[in-house]
């Protein structure tokens, strides 16, 4: 019944009039820097750190908190509307939210986003709340050669994130893998491919890639497109998903939920891994396999929700441990820090009010979030009725100012004309940007835990497969690839025989 | 043992909670506060005004940090820009500028306008950089002025919970029978936790197997996951994990014992007496910045350094701003040039450079 | 040459393929390579790179057993190279114009990246457009980025 106690001191602090107000303009503040490309929430915690010295630890945190996850769901609103997902996990919900808005359901893809997102949020926290400490142990126990697996899977499973060919698909994340080595290496600090540019020392920005591949890479095949036929339909039909389409959520949405909170608990891309993920074990799992990459609603719901629920569950290793699993949780660790509070595993004894006041809050800024954004809805989806001759120039804007503010640094403006003609070229090949973007972030990760798996094993091998939990990973992983190439080569048999039929 | 930490919350040294009212005012701060986002331009976009010093502070004054947000460096400088900015009565934006171990920011604030509003806070770093990076475009002892020293973080010998030894003896006679398996974690080339590994080595006389990580919040939390076996950290990071047993302390590495951690024995008295390094803190400007300009900002930061919170705040990271008479330009100049010279030999005798 | 032209998409797209691997292989070879067990910093650009081409000659036979070169164009090199000019444009010139000239130059020649904008329009779309960015950018985010830039005296 100690849970019990200590949920009613949580709903107690989080349910105090300042700290509602703050979560409040946290999750506003987070949303509206979601939506804007390039300004993400890492440097807004920064930005706002000084401010809530003022405040009590438990507000301030709950407003940081709530910026987190805001900008969570912000970026997904314009990687449905206008394919520039400015968060790394909202490229997967731009594969089919943008079809849908594409095709005039954007209101439903958005609606989906944010049920969607309400739901995994909602199980989530009850999650942290049951199982944090045993949670993060877990999370302990995971290695490099662990972690090299994962990436391995991950990368693998991401094949079902392209529409067409499977080779082309594995070339575009080994493509996207060799991008992401540019930049310092972190055993020797030598800078690689950096042609003496300091500003590539620690690599390319994700922003610029993620802006050009998709983004520009879409606006320069719609101008193309216009001129022969034109594609885009402005008309939205509704915004509400109907009784069937809710039929269709409720699985991919129970999924991504449990899979976002399993791999939100590991340090590093676990919310990146977890929308990529689920975007594939739905792929898998559909019986309407073909509509993926068309519009598939079941591809915005569970991405959506292992997102969300993975930013949730990120807060565990922190909670519990004091350990950040990335730098928004680093931030928040700084405001523990300058606010006088211990950090390590004893916070939850140390300041119950604390830790079960932010966990509450979680709850209740997911539910601003859906107050926020479900009438919201309605004047997002005015925005794709603007013309498109308007549209693409005020895209580039916004993408040139948004992600020139990230760093003062021009070269990322650069980049993104460089990743957007790669991308448009890329297109008119039919090779799909979303693998090459996975393996662009998953890169530096899989080289690292490589290198340092070996060292620590002092260059054997067979670490990969005597430790159990890695070895597991690795065998689903080639059973994936197994199951992925095999219908190519069934394919391709059948054409070459299909050849020998027609002389 | 655990004073520093059992503060009832009574006690906290925050501000009392603020009434609704005082809560709303502040929101009006949220935006302005967003000014800088990301900035840096502020200062060098007006152009020109550089040299003069009159009525020095008039605008924002952004701090470059050259580390990652959310890091012990980035503590220490969000720590004293809040006491600094209300000494000098304007705003200080903190920008992180990371990459190449800090040479990227340090180049940075080296081709700033010498106007005091771009203002540097570099580590230890700052004194290894020339030996470690051959081709380093700028020279921190010519192209900087110095603010003064901010602090100096003593560093721990750490294990984690599973491995062998319990004392430093221990640790130095198993390391050297099992050199085949024992793992030392770092935070890659240049950092801290590299150059304490790099004179443990020299120390001890011991060659071990060092895994770097990206930083020492990864390398730290392989360590309690037991994947890797003892690493060097500074106490911004490790005393409340050494508090709560999460980790095993062999010593500490400084002269004297530490308030935070009365228990862990110095490298002096567990027989290193070598083994001493701490990484100190310190603020730089570009060369040429007006000397009535570095004076304001010494002043601001002397006055920091006496700030209540400052003080416990650091102390519950288990470190001490440095005396006043430290907190000087003359004694940070002195200090670096002094910190280039011991760490030049050490770095190249151990091969590594990032060429 | 039916075959060729049958498979001309998937030709291109190995070619791709293939040009990145190598560049990126041989330029791992400047750095150490190492060994699989102690990998230097080239060891895994140049695997990666050598993969790479090899998936782009996969690809290229691939397309020669089963390709379909249907619907392939060429490139449209008006927006292409107009909108690039825009991007490149706004990173030359931020520092220099600031945000009102370098945001108006991007927007002018994205706008005639399309070409049945007409010009008049498009310098009132660019015009329209600078004013609504200034607004949401430096008037409500109070981003910190200079209004007016160096080059321009006051």
């Amino acid at each position: 019944m100690e849970l019990f106690d200590n949920l009613g001191l949580g709903i107690e602090t989080a349910l105090r009039l300042e700290n509602l107000f703050f979560c409040l303009i946290g999750v506003a503040l987070g949303t509206a820097v979601g939506v804007l490309p390039g300004i993400g929430p890492t440097a807004t915690i920064a930005l706002l750190l000084p401010i809530t010295f003022n405040f009590e630890p438990v507000t301030a945190l709950i407003m940081l908190a709530g910026i987190y996850y805001g900008a969570q769901y912000g970026g997904s609103t314009t990687a449905i509307l206008i394919n520039l997902p400015g968060e790394s996990s909202a490229a997967v919900t731009a594969i089919d939210g943008h079809e849908m808005a594409r095709k005039g359901r954007a209101g439903v893809a958005l609606a989906t986003a944010a049920i969607g997102s309400f739901a995994a949020g909602t199980v989530a926290t009850l999650l942290i709340v049951l199982f944090a400490p045993p949670l993060a142990r877990v999370a302990l126990t995971f290695g490099s050669a662990e972690f090299f697996s994962l990436v391995v899977l991950g990368l693998i499973a991401s094949i079902a994130l392209a529409r067409g060919s499977t080779v082309k698909a594995l070339a575009m994340i080994v493509l996207g893998l060799l991008l992401g080595t540019v930049g310092q290496d972190t055993y020797t600090a030598t800078p690689r491919f950096t042609f003496g540019v300091r500003e590539l020392y620690s690599g390319i920005n994700f922003v610029p890639v993620a802006v050009g591949m998709f983004g520009v890479a879409e606006i320069l095949k719609n101008l193309e497109d216009e001129k022969t036929r034109r594609v885009i339909t402005n008309v939205v039909s509704r915004l509400w998903p109907t009784r069937d389409e809710f039929r269709r959520i409720v699985g991919p949405i129970a999924r991504g939920t449990v899979l976002g909170s399993a791999l939100g608990v590991l340090p590093g891309a676990g919310h990146v891994l977890a929308a990529f993920g689920s975007y594939s074990i739905e792929k898998r799992l559909s019986k309407r396999p073909n509509e993926f990459g068309h519009g598939a609603i079941e591809g915005v719901a569970g991405p959506e929700s292992a997102n969300n629920a993975a930013a949730q569950t990120s807060f565990i290793p922190l909670l519990t441990l004091g350990i950040p699993a990335h730098p928004v949780m680093a931030l928040m660790l700084g405001a523990i820090i300058i606010h006088g509070l211990p950090t390590g595993p004893t916070i939850i004894q140390d300041e119950p009010a604390l830790f079960w006041g932010l966990i509450v809050s979680m709850w209740v800024g997911n539910f601003f979030l859906v107050l926020l954004n479900l009438p919201l809805i309605g004047i997002w989806v005015k925005m794709l009725t603007i013309p498109y001759r308007i549209l693409y120039p005020t895209i580039i804007a916004f993408a040139a100012i948004g992600t020139y503010s990230i760093g003062l640094n021009a070269w990322d403006v650069f980049a993104i004309a460089f990743f957007g003609v790669l991308g448009y070229v890329l297109l008119k090949l039919d090779c799909e940007p979303a693998p090459l973007l996975l393996g662009f972030i998953l890169g530096p990760l899989l080289e690292d835990h490589l290198r340092r798996a070996l060292i620590i094993s002092r260059g054997d091998l067979t670490t990969f497969v005597e430790r159990p939990v890695s070895a597991v990973l690795l065998v689903i992983a080639v059973a994936a690839l197994v199951l992925a190439i095999l219908p190519a080569i069934r394919q391709k048999r059948e054409v070459v025989f299909a050849d020998e039929d027609e002389p | 043992m655990r004073n520093a930490f059992a503060r009832t919350p009574g006690e906290r040294r925050t501000p009392p909670r603020r009434g609704i009212a005082a809560s709303l005012a502040s929101i009006g701060l949220l935006l302005a506060a967003c000014q800088g986002g990301g900035s840096g331009a502020s200062a060098s976009g007006g152009g020109g005004d550089g040299g003069e010093a009159g009525n020095y502070p008039e605008d924002q004054i952004t701090f470059i940090v050259p580390f990652s947000a959310g890091g012990p460096t980035d503590t220490v400088t969000r720590l004293v820009a809040e006491p600094m900015a209300a000494e000098l009565g304007v705003e200080i934006v903190v920008q992180n500028v990371e990459g190449a171990g800090g040479t990227v920011a340090a180049e940075q604030v080296a081709n700033e306008e010498p106007d005091g509003y771009q203002v540097l806070m570099h580590h230890i770093g700052m004194s290894t950089a020339p030996t470690l990076y051959p081709d380093l475009p700028y020279d921190p002892l010519e192209d900087f002025e110095t603010v003064g020293l901010v602090t100096e973080v003593p560093m721990t010998i750490v294990g984690s919970p599973n491995f062998e030894p319990n004392t430093f003896e221990e640790l130095v006679a198993y390391v050297g029978d099992n050199l085949d398996t024992v793992t030392y974690a770092n935070a890659g080339i240049g950092a801290a936790s590299q150059l304490c590994g790099l004179l443990f080595e020299e120390a001890t006389g011991l060659d071990v197997t060092e895994v770097p990580y990206e930083g020492t919040g990864p390398a730290l939390d392989d360590l309690l996951g037991d994947q890797v076996d003892f690493m060097c950290d500074q106490t911004t990071n490790t005393t409340e994990n050494i508090l709560s047993g999460a980790v095993k302390a062999y010593a500490v590495t400084t002269p004297e014992r530490i308030d935070a951690l009365p228990d862990v024995p110095t490298t002096e008295e567990a027989g290193v007496p070598d083994l001493q390094v701490s990484v100190w803190h310190g603020l730089y400007v570009p060369a040429g910045t007006p000397a009535e300009i570095v004076e304001r900002l010494n002043a601001a930061l002397k006055v920091a350094l006496q700030d209540q919170n400052v003080i416990d705040s650091l102390a519950d990271l288990g470190t001490a701003p440095v005396p006043q008479d430290r907190a000087t330009p003359e004694a940070h100049t002195q200090h670096l040039s002094d910190q280039i010279e011991l760490w030049a030999p050490i770095i190249e005798a151990s091969g590594v450079t990032a060429g | 040459m039916l075959a060729v032209r049958r498979a001309l998409r998937d030709i291109l797209a190995g070619g791709v393929f293939i040009a990145f691997g190598l560049a990126f292989a041989f330029g791992a070879l400047a750095y150490d390579i190492g060994t699989p067990l102690r990998m230097g910093p080239g060891y895994v650009p140049l695997s990666l790179g050598i993969l790479t081409a090899a998936l782009g000659v996969a690809i290229i036979i691939k397309g020669f057993i089963g390709g379909d070169s249907e619907g392939l164009t060429g490139l449209d090199w008006r927006p292409l190279i107009l909108i690039s000019a825009a991007l490149l444009f706004f990173g030359l010139t931020i520092r220099g114009l600031g945000v009102a000239g370098a945001l108006f130059g991007a927007t002018l020649l994205a706008a005639l990246g399309r070409s049945r904008t007409p010009p008049l329009e498009a310098v009132a779309i660019a015009a329209g457009l600078t004013v609504v960015s200034i607004l949401i950018f430096i008037v409500a985010l109070q981003l910190r980025l200079p209004l007016i830039g160096d080059w321009i005296p006051v």
